[in-house]
Formats: C-alpha cells, sequence, structure tokens
C-alpha cells in the first residue's frame, strides 16, 4: 500500500499535530458520512474519545458520528479496524 | 497507515445490507487485510459461501465468487478446488450454514484436510431468517424457537474442526480484528484445511432478545465471555461455563503431533489425489 494520504473528495476531513507519548506526529481522519450507519462503534471504541455521537435527521436511525478533537488521536487504529462499514481512514 | 479496502470491495455494492454494527463488516475487512498480507493475485481467488447474512460476505469481494445453496458452500468450494488445485479457495458461512444444515459438510472437509480457508462468522443464531437457534447457541438463551431459553447443549466449532482434522484451527472475536487478520493470514497461508472462527455480534436477532439489542452491549457480551485459551487449558470443565475461548486451536507440527491429535492429517487433499492420478496413469 502507499504511502500518501489517500481519502476521496466525498469524505469528512480532519487534520491535526499530534503527539503519541513524547513524538510528534500528525493525523489526518477521513470520515464517509454517506456510508456511516451510526452504529457508534468508532465512538466506544476510540481509547481517546476523538469521536462522537449526533443527530442526524438524515439517517434512518437518526444518527451519525463526527470528531470531536482530533488532536487527541493516538493513531491506535482501533476505530479504523473496527468501523464495520467502511468509513473511516487514519493517516 | 489507513488500509485502502477499496481495492478488494466491488465499490458499487458498498454501502453492504448488514445492520449498522453487525460483527460480519469486521470480519469482512480481517478478510481483506489478510488478502493483502498473502498477496494473492484476486484473479487467482474464489470466494464461496452459502446462505446468511454472513454468506453475503463474497458478494462484496472483487475477486472470483459464488453465493451457493445453504450448507453448501464447502461442497461447492471443494469442487472448485479439485478442479483447480493451483487457485485459492476461501469460504464465509455462519453458524447455522457451516454446523446446522451443513454440519456433514463441514466435518468431512476439516478430515480430508483439504487446502482451502473456512471463515466461520458465529454470532450464535439464524441472523437473516429471524434469529432461530443454532447449534451455537449458548445454553439458558433465548431465541425466537427458545422462547423460554435454550436447552440445547452448543458445538465448539474449534474444538470440533480439530477433533475432525481441519490443519489450522483458531478463534478470535470482532473486538480484535487485529487478531483476526493475523489468524484469517495464517489460515490462507496453511496448505491443508483452515477454520477461523470468528465470534461476532448479531444485535438485531440474538441480542435483542437478550437484553443487549444494540451493537455496543452485545460487543461488551462477547468481551465479557472471552477467555484465552493457554488461561482455558488450566480451568475445570465447569467453570468454562458460557465462556468464549479464544486463540489457536491447532497450528503447527508440535501440536499436530499430540497424542490427542493421533489421526491428524498426513496429507493435503489435492496433492493426493494428484498422486493416485499419476499412479493410474502409470499403468
Ligand atoms: C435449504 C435451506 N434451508 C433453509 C433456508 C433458510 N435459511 C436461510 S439463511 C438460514 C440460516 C442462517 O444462519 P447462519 O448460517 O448462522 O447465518 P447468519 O445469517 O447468522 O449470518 C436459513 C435457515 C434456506 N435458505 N435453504
Ligand atoms: S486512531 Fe485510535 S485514538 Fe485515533 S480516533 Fe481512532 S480509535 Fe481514537
Ligand atoms: S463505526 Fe463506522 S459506521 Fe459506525 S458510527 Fe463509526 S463511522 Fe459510522
Ligand atoms: S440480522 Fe444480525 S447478522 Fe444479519 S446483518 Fe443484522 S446484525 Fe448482522
Ligand atoms: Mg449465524
Amino acid at each position: 500500500m502507499s504511502n500518501k494520504i489517500n481519502i476521496p473528495e466525498n469524505y469528512e476531513r480532519w487534520e491535526a499535530e499530534i503527539k503519541i507519548g513524547k513524538k510528534e506526529d500528525t493525523v489526518t481522519i477521513g470520515y464517509w458520512r454517506d456510508g456511516c450507519k451510526g452504529c457508534g462503534i468508532c465512538a466506544d471504541i476510540c481509547p481517546k474519545k476523538v469521536w462522537e455521537i449526533i443527530e442526524a435527521k438524515d439517517k434512518w436511525n437518526g444518527q451519525v458520528v463526527r470528531v470531536i478533537d482530533a488532536t487527541n488521536c493516538i493513531k491506535c487504529m482501533l476505530c479504523e479496524v473496527h468501523c464495520p462499514d467502511f468509513c473511516i481512514k487514519i493517516y | 497507515m489507513a488500509f485502502e479496502y477499496e481495492k478488494y470491495l466491488r465499490m458499487d455494492k458498498i454501502p453492504h445490507l448488514w445492520c449498522p454494527g453487525c460483527g460480519i463488516g469486521v470480519v469482512l475487512k480481517a478478510m481483506l487485510r489478510s488478502l493483502e498480507n498473502v498477496g494473492w493475485e484476486k484473479n487467482d481467488i474464489a470466494f464461496v459461501s452459502g446462505i446468511g447474512c454472513t454468506s453475503r460476505a463474497p458478494g462484496y469481494i472483487d475477486c472470483n465468487t459464488l453465493h451457493t445453496t445453504h450448507g453448501r458452500a464447502l461442497t461447492f468450494a471443494t469442487g472448485i478446488k479439485m478442479a483447480k488445485p493451483d487457485k485459492h479457495v476461501v469460504v464465509f458461512s455462519g453458524d447455522g450454514d457451516a454446523t446446522a444444515i451443513g454440519g456433514n459438510h463441514f466435518i468431512h472437509a476439516c478430515r480430508r484436510n483439504i487446502d482451502m480457508t473456512l471463515v466461520v462468522v458465529n454470532n450464535n443464531t439464524y441472523g437473516m431468517t429471524g434469529g432461530q437457534h443454532s447449534p451455537t447457541t449458548p445454553i439458558g438463551y433465548k431465541t425466537s424457537t427458545t422462547v423460554y431459553g435454550n436447552i440445547d447443549p452448543t458445538f465448539d466449532i474449534c474444538m470440533l474442526a480439530k477433533a475432525a482434522g481441519a490443519s489450522y484451527v483458531a478463534r478470535a472475536t470482532v473486538n480484535k480484528g487485529k487478531v483476526l487478520e493475523k489468524y484469517i493470514t495464517k489460515g490462507l497461508e496453511n496448505k491443508g484445511f483452515s477454520v477461523i472462527v470468528a465470534t461476532a455480534n448479531c444485535h438485531t436477532q440474538f441480542g435483542r432478545k437478550n437484553k443487549m439489542g444494540d451493537p455496543i452491549s452485545s460487543r461488551k457480551w462477547i468481551a465479557d465471555r472471552e477467555i484465552p485459551l493457554e488461561k482455558a487449558r488450566e480451568m475445570k470443565a465447569d467453570e468454562l461455563n458460557d465462556v468464549i475461548i479464544t486463540g489457536e486451536f491447532i497450528t503447527d507440527e508440535q501440536e499436530r503431533t499430540r497424542w490427542e491429535n493421533y489421526n491428524h492429517p498426513i496429507h493435503e487433499y489435492t496433492d493426493a489425489y494428484k498422486k493416485i492420478i499419476e499412479k493410474a496413469q502409470k499403468k
């Protein structure tokens, strides 16, 4: 797989400078709202509370998620691995 | 670094049809990362499935795929492997598909040790048809056909596979997608029959009837019951009630030479068949 950031146009995007332990890094979080089913697994599994569930009247179960604060991300990839719907990309 | 699932997906079929938070999506993703790990050509792989929510998985994968009849995925898959032994054959089954209607095919595929990989998504129920009890519904739990609680003892699919002769057997849960990926990768690499059981949430059917109707509480129910195989080995049978034992049940030569595996495969099936063909043609 290539090293360059590959987040499709139709994704929402958050970028931040982060610290993982003492190491400085950057993160780009991509999120595909159209594909998201609002299951809440990402918000539940994130150890740093990066995600939150929000209301979405246009979705049949009435919710989606968004990033509260990308600077807390430690790139553990738990949200990306466990989103059952291919909606999260962490670079 | 994000994984580019698009490489292996039929993107025109995404979003998939599974319920929000369904465990099958997590298993499918682990499979796609495993494909990247082994580096096979997409056109050299055939994904086969029967019927059920789990069995919809191959429909999303951009390889050769075959959606067959309930319980018979392994028989179709065996046919493909026998005709094209140099190709890779991977099967997705639900617990019902693999151990109820397809239970006989399952044990005999293990017995033959044919070089294929089976991923069983065990959500303890018939998800697709309304949450009937399956051979893996734990005792005491409610389903649409056990409304006062199930009294049928369960199969342990890993123990069954191991006893029947599969040469790689492991179980992981959808709470640990990276472990699932590791086991599926090892299963794909194993030259012989590999069984990977993915314990998954079907909160919509199984969960809803057991006070865990959302994905988070169903996933927690799984997490609370997980016991690593090493720890389980030290425990007494009656302490292992309503648990999910995870780990690699059978892996390498060392494990295969333990006495309780005395009837374990000495050969892989398509190899043995090739030798028979050669023998017959000499005459
Ligand atoms: C021969 C036959 N019998 C019964 C059915 C009905 N049926 C469809 S899926 C299914 C069970 C699915 O359970 P499982 O294999 O565990 O898959 P899940 O939906 O839970 O992933 C049954 C009984 C069928 N399609 N064909
Ligand atoms: S990568 Fe880890 S820390 Fe970052 S948002 Fe995802 S789960 Fe949270
Ligand atoms: S895990 Fe995926 S589908 Fe579920 S809420 Fe998060 S982004 Fe949406
Ligand atoms: S019914 Fe159960 S197994 Fe089927 S998609 Fe919904 S949660 Fe998944
Ligand atoms: Mg099932």
